[in-house]
């Protein structure tokens, strides 16, 4: 279909070094010298030579190389996948280029190469820097490793952000409160806290399924998620989505692409393409039609995705929805009786109970037009 | 051209639930031709889908077949097809009235069970000739010796001649069909009398409206006749008359002694009841036919919609069933919390269930039926008495006398071993024990008097399992009697939900109430709020449990591919939301209601 033309280019790289027992991801434990990661990037280089000759890289403003552990599979093709990016596309500085990385393959030697080859960001898996929960969470890692990584990578780039885990067991507010410090000591531009979840089919389903590993305890994830704002705030940062937080200037632009409905496209098995014109959205992932929604749907699915973002949605837009969706008035007056939503200087904000009740706040939305 | 009575047997086949009539009634199809074998499906005569999928059997049903017996002269066989389980004996006694045998199936492994011996009973009490069968003798297992002296001794019929044989094989069924032909009386009946015939069984057809199964007592019935219903005095032009081979076939007429099918063309589903009687217009009989008892519901639960707009069609469905079901009886019944909808009775726990599968099932509504009830009778202090289905009619106990509650006499079969577990068990269901016979040394048979409310709660599966499954039972009605009985009520957020409310006996209240409050705490999802879940007696408080308010509730990550994971996710939460019903502002799954049944855990 004609489509609006992908300003965000989202390319996957699903090769790890250890699967960690919590990690539902799609990407696969593989020796670093295994030759299915040289055909994966071969492949992954021709699609990207493909793209550009079709002309769909001609206005992507943000990449994301994700994972998986992109830095795990090594300088060498690191560098010729982004070359071949960069002769595919202007990856000029004003490109956000964003490249995820674990701490024990972070080696000052990728931090240069990927840097000169147009990467800007990286965005760090440190989780915690405490090494009892890192080894909780199975984790290769530990604490000293992952403070020399950050160091490494802020010696180069100007933009690092990592992530922490809060609601590990054994954790307490004190230990995630040393963390969130830790983050902004260490002058990170950016951080995102996620609560753990325990997903289906991963040992940390069985293991709490069979008593050996402890639950995770909803109220104190609640507690710690509402800490974050409080420390990182002192340190400098806002926080611009329920999860995400930055200092003035660096909130991530790639993952603000997401939750705004721009299109995005997606390179390397399991990763999304969202196309879209003006009266429908699909989304393929492997070649499969995972979504395909009408004008209606778009515009609840816009609505719900802005509600993760503090800024939220202006009245103008949902008055703007109603000419689509009737009931979204009714809808905003509920959440806003139900103190998941707060209205002020003509905006509809979640408020801290409604990005802890996410579901519930989304799911009203999302029915909108389910 | 009319069969000349006899060469006509009617018979039917009577047995225990599982002990294999459905299969040894295929056999029958099959070896008299009636049914080609590659046209068979496992018990064609279950023709509703819950009764292949359950192995029960639900409806009755009448097929002819013709057989060619060794005297050389060609039979009409009408076999009637009975259903097995207990709920179900009311409609076993309208087929046996259309008999004049019953071959009586004991299966070889099991021996006789509970409703051997009732059914066996209604047999003799209907005169019919009793052929016995023992059945599934190709089991490794099977003791047909044993068998033979538990029917002897147990039912005092011999048992000497009883047929071996095995409905899975066919070995024994051509001698069953020749023991058929000379055991069971051809019918008696006069072919110049008045018409008399009783209708058996009937069901809605939605191209030909109400269909009769008829047995013709006196005279004969054919196409155009004009025809009255004796009980309910309804006038039918009789559409078509025929024989089910079991497809349904058109004959001239149906004569004297014959079982067949009668299209009435009625639409008013009302009209036709089971159990009456038809004779002719002009010149027919006043009297009707006898041998028809009114089958009496045992249990009682709320049907309600979920989706407040099926109210109607559960109506329809309600009146389409209960065509076919003259046990089925409903009256509307509001709940403040769960809307407009109906109380149904029932004959037991497994028609209700039947029932509530067929209408989710056939009808496609979306249900929440109310925990299970009985009809107690509330003896008011101004003299006045109330029959009361629903615990939500429960009058204020200062202007309650007493409450009497139904008691059943139940016969339980057990292995001796589990004499003793059958004991502690009923007791604490507030059990009287009767007496015990030993019917051989394998089987002891209790009788015992139990509350139809504790019969209705769990006890049959409780009963199963401590026994392991050897415990057969089968239970009549007994009377009233005075119990210290009480309503309890179930408050979420201080409010009481009529629809949870259950009458519980005055000892027992406490335990109900504090395991109920555990459940529901499992059960009751966590809302926004906190939700306190009390029970009480009156204004008394009895237990307390919270469902505490749901703090976080968030898919963290929500990046590309997320979107669609999370789309997925809501859609879930959406349906989930479906099956439930909001109490005020709490949202209670179905399984709420029906907690209340597995207390005893």
């Amino acid at each position: 279909m004609p489509h609006d033309p992908y300003k965000a280019l989202y390319i996957h790289l699903p090769f790890c070094k250890h699967r960690c027992a919590y990690c539902d991801f799609a990407t696969q434990a593989i020796s670093a010298d295994s030759p299915a990661i040289d055909e994966y990037i071969e492949g992954l280089v021709m699609d990207i030579r493909r793209k550009a000759k079709e002309g769909e890289l001609a206005h992507i403003e943000t990449v994301y190389l994700g994972g998986g552990t992109p830095s795990y599979i090594g300088q060498k093709r690191l560098s010729s996948l982004l070359y071949a990016l960069g002769v595919s596309m202007d990856l000029t500085p004003e490109v956000e280029c964003s490249m995820e990385a674990n701490p024990e393959s972070l080696t000052p030697e990728l931090i240069r190469d990927v840097y000169a080859l147009g990467v800007n960001r990286l965005s760090i898996g440190v989780q915690s820097f405490d090494d009892g929960l890192l080894k909780t969470l199975d984790r290769i890692h530990d604490s000293a490793r992952a403070e020399e990584a950050v160091r490494a990578a802020l010696e180069r780039f100007e933009n690092v952000s990592i992530d922490l885990m809060c609601g590990i067991p054994g954790q307490t507010p004190d230990m995630f409160l040393a963390d969130l410090q830790k983050a902004a000591d260490l002058g990170v531009t950016h951080v995102s806290v996620y609560p753990l979840t325990i997903e289906d089919h991963t040992p940390f389903r069985r293991m709490v399924d069979s008593g050996e590993l402890e639950d995770v305890n909803e109220e104190h994830e609640a507690l710690m998620m509402g800490m974050a704002p409080n420390v990182l705030g002192a340190a400098g940062f806002h926080r611009y989505e329920v999860a995400s937080y930055a200092k003035d200037g660096y909130e991530c632009r790639h993952n603000k692409a997401y939750w705004t409905g721009v299109p995005y496209l997606g390179l390397g098995a399991s990763a999304v393409t969202m196309t879209q014109n003006e009266s429908r959205r699909m989304r393929v992932q492997d070649g499969q039609v995972v979504d395909d929604l009408d004008r209606r749907q778009m515009c609840a699915e816009d609505l719900m995705m802005k509600m993760r973002m503090c800024a939220g949605v202006s009245e103008e837009e949902v008055r703007e929805a109603a000419l689509l969706l009737p009931d979204v008035l009714e809808v905003f007056r509920g959440l806003v009786r139900d103190h998941l939503v707060k209205r002020e200087n003509g905006r509809y904000t979640p408020t801290l109970g409604g990005w802890l009740l996410g579901n519930e706040l989304y799911g009203r939305i999302y029915e909108l037009a389910p | 051209m009319a069969t000349d009575p006899q060469y006509i047997r009617n018979f039917s086949i009577i047995a225990h639930i599982d002990h294999g009539k459905s299969t040894l009634s295929d056999r029958i199809l099959e070896l008299t031709g009636t049914v080609a074998k590659r046209d068979m499906t496992d018990q064609l005569l279950d023709s509703m889908d819950i009764e292949r999928e359950r192995g029960i059997t639900i409806k009755s049903q009448a097929v002819r077949v013709m057989y060619t017996a060794s005297d050389g002269h060609e039979y009409q066989f009408n076999l009637i097809d009975t259903p097995g389980h207990v709920d179900f004996t009311y409609e076993v006694s309208r087929s046996l009235a259309a008999c004049e045998g019953a071959v009586l199936v004991v299966d070889a492994t099991q021996g006789v069970e509970a409703q051997t011996v009732a059914n066996a009973m209604m047999a003799m009490n209907a005169n019919l000739e009793i052929i016995p069968l023992i059945n599934k003798i190709d089991l490794p297992s099977a003791d047909p010796e044993r068998v033979k002296g538990e029917i002897e001794d147990g039912l005092a019929i011999l048992a000497d001649d009883a047929i071996l044989a095995s409905g899975k094989t066919g070995e024994g069924v051509p001698d069953l069909l020749e023991a058929v032909v000379t055991m069971v009386p051809a019918p008696e009946g006069d072919a110049n009398a008045p018409l008399r015939a009783l209708i058996f069984d009937s069901y809605f057809d939605p191209y030909r409206g109400v269909v009769a199964l008829v047995r013709v007592v006196d005279g004969s019935i054919k196409k155009g006749d004009e025809v009255r219903l004796v009980n309910a005095g309804t006038e039918i032009l009789v559409e078509e008359v025929g024989a089910r081979h079991p497809a349904e076939i058109a004959l001239p007429e149906l004569s004297v002694g014959e079982v067949g099918y009668l299209v009435t063309g009625l639409k008013d589903v009302s009209q036709v009841r089971v159990g009456d009687t038809i004779t002719t217009s002009k010149g027919g009989v006043t009297e009707p036919l006898p041998g028809y008892r009114e089958a009496k519901p045992m249990v009682y639960t709320g049907l309600f919609p979920i989706e407040s707009d099926q109210y109607e069609d559960l109506k329809e469905a309600l009146e389409k069933l209960s065509l076919n079901d003259p046990a089925l009886i409903w009256e509307p019944e509001t709940s403040h919390a769960l809307g407009f909808g109906f109380r149904v009775g029932f004959l037991g726990l497994l028609h209700m269930e039947v029932i509530k599968e067929r209408l989710e099932r056939e009808f496609g509504l979306d249900l929440i039926a109310t925990a299970p009830s009985v009809e107690y009778h509330v003896f008011m202090t101004n003299g006045e008495v109330i029959s009361l289905h629903s615990p939500q009619d429960m009058p204020d106990p200062s202007k309650i006398d007493h409450v009497e509650e139904p008691y059943l006499k139940a016969t339980i079969m057990i292995p001796p071993d589990y004499v003793g577990a059958v004991m502690d068990l009923t007791v604490s269901h507030r059990g009287t024990f009767k007496t015990m016979n030993y019917l051989s040394t394998t089987t002891v048979e209790q009788i015992w008097e139990i509350p139809s409310s504790e019969l209705i709660l769990d006890y049959f599966d409780q009963l199963k399992s401590r026994t392991k499954g050897y415990a057969s039972l089968d239970y009549e009605f007994d009377g009233y009697k005075p119990g210290a009985l009480q309503k309890l009520d179930i408050l979420l957020s201080g409010k009481p939900v009529d629809a949870l409310s259950f009458i519980v006996h005055k000892d027992k209240a406490y335990d109900r109430g504090r395991v109920l409050c555990e459940k529901l705490k499992g059960i009751i999802p966590q809302q926004m709020f906190e939700v306190p879940i009390q029970a009480a007696v009156g204004g008394r408080v009895l237990a307390r449990q919270t469902v505490r308010a749901k703090r976080k509730d968030v898919l963290a990550k929500c990046y590309g591919g997320d979107i669609s994971r999370k789309r997925k996710l809501l859609e879930k939460q959406k349906a989930g939301k479906k099956r439930m019903k909001a109490i005020g502002n709490v949202e209670v799954p179905q399984e709420a209601f029906m907690a209340i049944l597995k207390v005893d855990e």
